[in-house]
């Protein structure tokens, strides 16, 4: 059973919330889910690019103005 | 019609555009910056400037002082704020910064999550205001500007700054994870 964890990362310039998920990721299971919560726009651009670069599957939702959800699923 | 999910719009407001475009662009744009005012692009200059027109101001003097000694830092003084093609151009950065936010609909004031934050940036931007001017420019004027110029120094920073930034990281990560 794969499960979902939130990751507040609002107020955190980068590359802090990258580096939360990294040690967030390295933490979960195969198929877990993280949201990753974001007001800098600059973590909007790493934090997908690198997951993606990771193999995981990512997805971004614009949830308010300059406010994402980034949704990451552990693929390894 | 619906703006927001105009193709257009997406393209040249909305996403950010890839890091060979900005690079291209800035390039573009500091060869401008030259050939119109003759010197290469600086930006935390500037702000030495500016303070002393602050200074200047509430009655203070920068006559004296050794940074403001040379006739061409005094005329720049003298001749003030307006006619100061690279405040104009700060200038220009920041109500550009804030008009891309706007156009993208990504203007955020974002709270201060921590003590930490407010102590990092105080003393992160006195560390690099002073590094800056006594190291006569910052990454733009000293690095990219002394790069583009085709000058040993820019290289020599870009060196430096680089063992910088690996010391600047691990403290981020000691103190801010």
């Amino acid at each position: 059973m794969s499960k979902e964890y939130e990751l507040d990362c609002m107020g955190e310039a980068c590359p802090v919330p990258l580096i939360k998920l990294e040690n967030k990721l390295n933490e979960l299971e195969t198929g877990d889910l993280v949201i990753v919560q974001i007001d800098h726009s600059c973590a909007m651009k790493n934090v997908p690019e690198w997951a993606r670069k990771q193999g995981h599957n990512v997805e971004i939702e614009e949830v308010d103005d300059g406010e994402w959800e980034v949704f990451v699923e552990k693929a390894i | 019609m619906d703006i927001k999910n105009n193709e257009f719009y997406k393209k040249w407001f909305k996403n950010s555009y890839t890091y060979v475009a900005g690079a291209v662009l800035l390039s573009i744009m500091q060869i401008v910056t030259l050939a119109s005012t003759g010197n290469p692009w600086g930006v935390s200059g500037v702000f030495a400037n500016w303070g002393a027109w602050i200074y200047e101001a509430i009655g203070g003097s920068v006559d004296k002082w050794y940074y403001f000694s040379s006739k061409g830092a005094q005329a720049t003084l003298e001749a003030g704020f307006m006619n100061h093609a690279p405040s104009m151009r700060n200038i220009g950065i920041i109500f550009g910064a804030l008009f891309a936010s706007f156009a993208a609909s990504q203007f955020k004031i974002k709270k201060i999550k921590n003590k930490k934050q407010i102590f990092a940036a105080i003393f992160g931007g006195l560390m690099m205001g002073y590094g800056a001017r006594i190291g006569f420019g910052c990454n733009i004027g000293a690095l990219y500007s002394g790069i583009a110029s085709l000058s040993l120094s820019g290289w020599v920073f870009a060196v430096f700054m680089f063992l910088g930034a690996i010391v600047g990281s691990k403290l981020l990560v000691k103190y801010f994870m």
